[in-house]
C-alpha cells in the first residue's frame, strides 16, 4: 500500500511563540508611506482591500488612531462613481470587492456620512441577477463572493430589504455541495475561502438553518493539520489566511471547538516576522498586511485577550458592530 | 501574496535589486498611465490594445484593464466584419493563453476567456476542452480550470457521460484528487439519478446531496471507491467520497407529531425541519372550522424552529366532555395531520415515531442492509491492516450505525475511543458525534418501551441535539454528564413536567423557558453561581420543587429572599 505524504509545514524550535503586536503595529504604520515601492504600485487594482485589511488589524490591536484618519476618507470619497459603486483607487472601475472594503472602513471611523449612502445601496441592487445570484461589476462574473459582498455591503447600511433576499439565498444554497460546503457557482468545489463567504451570508440573511453543519463542521475541522494550521481544501498547504476562513466558518455553525485551538495558535504565531513584523502565510515566507490581518484576528477568535474581539462574520471589531446595532447569527 | 520565501541577501544585492525595481517601477507607471488617459479620451486604438496586453502580462490581476480590453473589443465589432473579428479573438485567446501558463489563477483572466469565447463569430469549444484537459494535467486541481471546463461542457453540450469517464480517468490515474471526486458528485445524480419516491413537489432547490443515486450505479461506486481506499487508506478524498456515497435521502418534508393540551389550551407541531412562524403557511382546522391562531417558535432566540406553538382562544377546547377534531395542515407542502382529543381526555397527540421512521439510522442510506453488511465486512478487512486508521474506523461506526444502532452500541463506542486517542486534534468532534448517536439511541430505546421519560446519565454527554423528537417527554434525567448549558432548543420539550439534571457544569439554563407543565427542577451540584442564571425558571408557571444543593448561587446572602421573589410558585427550595 502506498502511504499519502500529508502536505503540511513544520514548525521551527525558533519559532516566534509570542504575540510581537507592537512590531505589528510598526509594520502597518509603515506600509502605507512607501507610496512608490514596486510590489506597492502593482497592488493598487486592490487598494481599497488593502487598507481595510490594514485599518481593521490596526483597530484590533488598539492602535487605529495612528493612521491618516482624513486622507483616508477623501481618498474613499474620490473611489465612489456616478454609478455609486466603489473602485480599488483612483483611475480604477467600480466593483463589489471595493464597495464593501470602503463601507468597512467608513463603519471603523463611523463616517458613512461622508459618501452618498443611497447609491451605494442602487449600485448594489442593480448588480443582483435574475437568479438571485450577483455580479461583481456590470462585466458580469458570478460568483458567491459577491453574494456575500452584497449582503454585507447592505447590512452594514442596515438596507437589507433593497435587494431580493429570497432568490439570493436560493442562489448560494444551489452552490452547496456533497460535502456540505459551497463553491463559487453551482457545480463548483467547496473551498474555505467560498465557504466563509456562504456561511456569512447565511448568517447575514438569517438562513443558517439551511446549512447541514455537521457535515460541513467535519469538512472544516479535518483542514487542520498536523503542525496545527489549517488549508483551505483537501490536500493542500497550511496557510493564515485560511486558518480564519476556516476558522470563522466553524465560529459561525457554533462548532470551533472541533479543532485544536493551541496548536492553531502555535502555528498563526509561528507565521510572524520577528524582524519586520506582519504575518506571512507561512513560516518563513515574505509578510503582507492580508495575512497580518487573518494572523491577528484568527487569534482574536481563539481567544487572544491582547486584541479585541473579532466578528467571524464581517472580520471587524465587534464594539464597531455593536455601534451600528449589527449583530450577525450565529448558530449554538 | 502567496508562497513568496523570504530569502536573506546582501546590502549590495539589496542596492542592485532596488535600483532594478525602480526602473521596472518607472516603465510600469508610464504605461499605466498612458492606459489611463487613453481611456478617458475614449480612444480605442492597437496602441491601447498593446499597452494593456505589456501591463496585463505580468499583472493579469488589474482587473480595470481587462474592463479596457474589452470596451475597445467591443468598439472593433461596431468597424470590422466578423471574419476580422474572428481574428482578433483567436489573438486575444492566444494572449490569454500565454497568460494563464504565466499565472494559471488568475480571476481576471479567466473570467476574460469565457467572455472572448462567447463572442467569437465561430466558436471553437472543442479547442477551448482541450486547453482544460492540458491545464489540468499540470495542476489537477486548479478549481479556475474546472470552473470554466463547466461552463464550456455546459455552453457546447459536452454529454454528461463523457464527462463521467473523463474523471474516471483522473481518478485512475490518481487517486487522491478530490476535484475529481467533487466532480463526480455532480455529475451521478444527473446520470444514474435515483427513480424512487421522489416527491413530486420536492421543495426547495438544494445541492446535489438531495439528489440520490440509482442503486445499480452506488454498486459500482462503492468499488471504485474501495480500490481507492484500498490503495491508499489515508487518503481523505476517497472517504470523503464514500460518506457521501452511503448517505440517505433527505427526509421528506412532513409534519411529525401534532400535540394538543386540553388544559393549557395549546396545539404543539413538530416538524422534519426547522421552519419558520412567520413566513411558512399553517392551517389549523378544529372540528371542520378553521381557526386564526398565532404560531410561535418555542423561543425567542431563534426563528426557525422545528417545533411550533400556538395558543387556542380561550374555551374553545376546554369543556372535558366534548370530543374535538384538530387538522395541521402545512398548505405549502401539501401535508397534513389529524389528531383527535376524545371526552374525558385531557391531552392527546398524533405522530410518526422514530423507530417508524427508522431516523436515527445515521445519515446512511436506507439500501438493503446485506449490501451495507458487505460493505462494513470490507472495510473492517482493512482496518485489520490499518488497525489505527480513522478514517477506516468512522466509517465503521457509520456503517455499524446504519445496520443496527443497538446492537452494535458497545462496539461503536470502543471505536469512538480508539479514534478519539489516533485523533486527538479532533475529539472534541468526535465526542459530539459519540454524544449524537447516544442520544438517537436512548431515543429508540424510549420509544421501543413506549414510555415519556428519557434519561441518559453518566455518559460524558457535552451537547444535547434532537430536542424537538423530546416534544412528548414529561420526565428528562440528564443526572451526571458534562453539561455546560441547557440551550433554547431545550423550550421544545413541551409537556416536561420532571427535570433532573445533578452533577453537571451547568450555568446557563436558557432553554427552561415557558416550560407550562414544569413542576420539579433538581440542579444539585452544578455551577449555577447568580440569581441571573437562573432567571429563565421565572417563565414556568407551575414549578413547585427546586434543588439548587452544591451550587455557588446558595453561598449568596439573601438568596432565599431573592429566589422566593423570583419564583413565587416555588413552594419546596432546596438550598
Ligand atoms: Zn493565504
Amino acid at each position: 500500500m502506498l502511504g499519502t505524504q500529508i502536505k503540511d509545514v513544520i514548525l521551527k524550535p525558533d519559532a516566534p511563540s509570542s504575540l510581537l503586536l507592537d512590531k505589528h503595529a510598526d509594520y502597518i504604520a509603515a506600509y502605507g508611506s512607501k507610496k512608490d515601492d514596486y510590489e506597492y504600485t502593482l497592488s493598487e487594482y486592490l487598494r481599497m482591500s488593502g487598507i481595510y485589511w490594514g485599518l481593521t488589524v490596526m483597530d484590533l490591536m488598539g492602535q487605529l488612531d495612528r493612521m491618516n484618519l482624513q486622507e483616508i476618507i477623501d481618498f474613499i470619497k474620490a473611489c465612489q462613481h456616478d454609478c455609486g459603486g466603489f473602485s480599488a483607487s483612483i483611475g480604477h472601475d467600480p466593483h463589489l470587492l471595493y464597495t464593501l472594503s470602503a463601507v468597512q472602513i467608513l463603519c471603523l471611523y463611523d463616517s458613512l456620512h461622508a459618501i452618498d449612502v443611497d447609491k451605494v445601496v442602487e449600485y448594489v441592487k442593480g448588480l443582483q441577477q435574475e437568479d438571485g445570484s450577483f455580479a461583481g461589476d456590470k462585466w458580469g462574473e458570478i460568483d458567491t463572493r459577491f453574494s456575500f459582498c452584497a449582503v454585507a455591503t447592505l447590512a452594514l447600511l442596515g438596507k437589507m430589504e433593497m435587494i431580493n433576499v429570497d432568490r439570493a439565498v436560493e442562489f448560494v444554497l444551489s452552490c452547496m455541495n456533497f460535502d456540505g460546503g459551497f463553491g463559487c457557482r453551482p457545480g463548483s468545489e467547496s473551498h474555505a475561502g467560498q465557504i466563509y463567504c456562504c456561511t456569512g451570508f447565511l448568517s447575514l440573511t438569517g438562513q443558517l438553518h439551511q446549512l447541514n453543519a455537521d457535515l460541513l463542521g467535519w469538512w472544516l475541522c479535518e483542514r487542520q493539520l498536523p503542525s496545527g494550521g489549517l488549508n483551505g481544501r483537501p490536500e493542500k498547504l497550511p496557510d493564515v489566511c485560511y486558518s480564519w476562513w476556516v476558522l470563522a466558518s466553524l465560529k459561525i455553525i457554533g462548532r470551533i471547538h472541533w479543532i485544536d485551538k493551541s496548536r492553531l495558535r502555535q502555528f498563526i504565531l509561528a507565521c510572524q516576522d520577528e524582524e519586520t513584523g506582519g504575518f506571512a502565510d507561512r513560516p518563513g515566507d515574505m509578510v503582507d498586511p492580508f495575512h497580518t490581518l487573518f494572523g491577528v484576528a484568527g487569534l482574536s477568535l481563539l481567544g487572544e485577550e491582547q486584541v479585541k474581539a473579532v466578528n467571524p462574520v464581517l472580520c471587524m471589531p465587534e464594539d464597531v458592530l455593536q455601534r451600528i446595532g449589527l449583530q450577525p447569527d450565529l448558530l449554538s | 501574496m502567496h508562497g513568496r520565501v523570504k530569502v536573506k541577501t546582501t546590502a549590495q544585492q539589496e542596492e542592485e535589486k532596488r535600483k532594478e525595481r525602480e526602473k521596472k517601477l518607472k516603465i510600469y507607471v508610464a504605461a499605466r498611465d498612458a492606459c489611463f488617459s487613453k481611456r478617458k479620451e475614449g480612444v480605442c486604438d492597437d496602441e491601447a490594445l498593446q499597452l494593456t496586453q505589456q501591463l496585463l502580462s505580468s499583472n493579469p490581476d488589474f482587473a480595470t484593464l481587462w474592463n479596457y480590453r474589452r470596451e475597445i473589443l467591443m468598439h472593433l465589432e461596431t468597424v470590422k466584419d466578423p471574419d476580422e473579428m474572428q481574428k482578433i479573438y483567436e489573438a486575444e485567446l492566444s494572449f490569454l493563453e500565454a497568460c494563464l501558463k504565466v499565472n494559471p489563477k488568475s480571476y481576471g483572466s479567466w473570467h476574460h476567456r469565457g467572455w472572448v469565447s462567447a463572442r467569437l463569430p465561430r466558436p471553437d469549444w472543442a479547442r477551448e476542452l482541450s486547453l482544460c484537459d492540458r491545464c489540468l494535467s499540470l495542476d489537477d486541481r486548479n478549481f479556475h480550470c474546472w470552473d470554466y471546463r463547466r461552463m464550456v461542457v455546459k455552453v457546447s453540450g459536452v454529454p454528461v457521460d463523457q464527462e463521467l469517464e473523463f474523471s474516471d480517468r483522473l481518478i485512475g490515474s490518481n487517486f487522491s484528487n478530490y476535484s475529481s471526486w467533487h466532480y463526480r458528485s455532480t455529475l451521478l445524480p444527473v446520470l444514474h439519478p435515483q427513480t424512487r419516491q421522489e416527491p413530486p413537489h420536492a421543495s426547495s432547490p438544494r445541492g446535489p446531496q438531495s439528489h440520490r443515486v440509482c442503486e445499480e450505479q452506488l454498486l459500482k461506486e462503492y468499488e471504485l471507491v474501495q480500490n481507492a481506499f484500498f490503495t491508499d487508506p489515508n487518503d481523505q478524498s476517497a472517504w470523503f467520497y464514500y460518506r457521501w456515497l452511503l448517505g440517505r435521502a433527505e427526509r421528506e418534508e412532513t409534519i411529525s407529531c401534532v400535540y394538543v393540551s386540553r388544559e393549557d389550551e395549546r396545539v404543539a407541531v413538530a416538524f422534519s425541519r426547522p421552519i419558520n412562524a412567520r413566513c411558512v403557511g399553517l392551517l389549523l382546522v378544529l372540528d371542520g372550522q378553521p381557526l386564526r391562531v398565532e404560531w410561535r417558535s418555542v423561543h425567542p432566540r431563534f426563528r426557525h424552529s422545528p417545533v411550533l406553538i400556538c395558543d387556542l382562544p380561550p374555551g374553545t377546547i376546554n369543556d372535558v366532555t366534548n370530543e374535538h377534531n384538530l387538522t395541521v395542515h402545512w398548505t405549502g407542502n401539501h401535508t397534513h395531520r389529524d389528531c383527535a382529543l376524545y371526552t374525558g381526555r385531557v391531552e392527546s397527540w398524533c405522530r410518526d415515531t422514530a423507530t417508524d421512521q427508522e431516523l436515527f439510522r445515521s445519515e446512511l442510506s436506507v439500501e438493503k442492509t446485506s449490501v451495507l453488511q458487505s460493505e462494513l465486512q470490507s472495510v473492517k478487512q482493512l482496518q485489520e491492516l490499518e488497525p489505527l486508521n480513522k478514517w477506516c474506523l468512522l466509517t465503521i461506526i457509520l456503517l455499524m450505525r446504519a445496520l443496527d444502532p443497538l446492537g452494535y452500541e458497545k462496539e461503536t463506542l470502543a471505536h469512538f475511543q480508539t479514534l478519539k486517542e489516533v485523533d486527538s486534534m479532533r475529539s472534541e468532534y468526535y465526542s459530539d458525534l459519540c454524544c449524537k448517536f447516544m442520544i438517537e439511541n436512548t431515543i429508540l430505546k424510549m420509544e421501543y418501551a413506549e414510555v415519556r421519560v428519557f434519561s441518559i446519565t453518566d455518559r460524558n454527554l457535552t451537547s444535547l441535539c434532537h430536542l424537538d423528537q423530546l416534544l412528548l417527554v414529561t420526565h428528562i434525567n440528564l443526572s451526571s454528564n458534562r453539561l455546560q448549558r441547557l440551550p433554547p432548543q431545550f423550550a421544545m420539550l413541551q409537556c416536561l413536567e420532571v427535570l433532573e439534571a445533578d452533577n453537571n457544569f451547568l450555568e446557563n439554563l436558557e432553554g427552561v423557558y415557558h416550560l407550562p407543565r414544569l413542576q420539579e427542577v433538581s440542579l444539585k451540584n452544578n455551577k449555577i453561581s447568580t440569581l441571573t442564571d437562573l432567571q429563565p425558571l421565572a417563565s414556568c408557571p407551575e414549578l413547585k420543587r427546586l434543588d439548587l444543593r452544591g451550587n455557588p448561587v446558595t453561598q449568596a446572602a439573601s438568596v432565599e429572599s431573592d429566589l422566593a421573589e423570583l419564583l413565587p410558585s416555588v413552594t419546596d427550595l432546596l438550598l
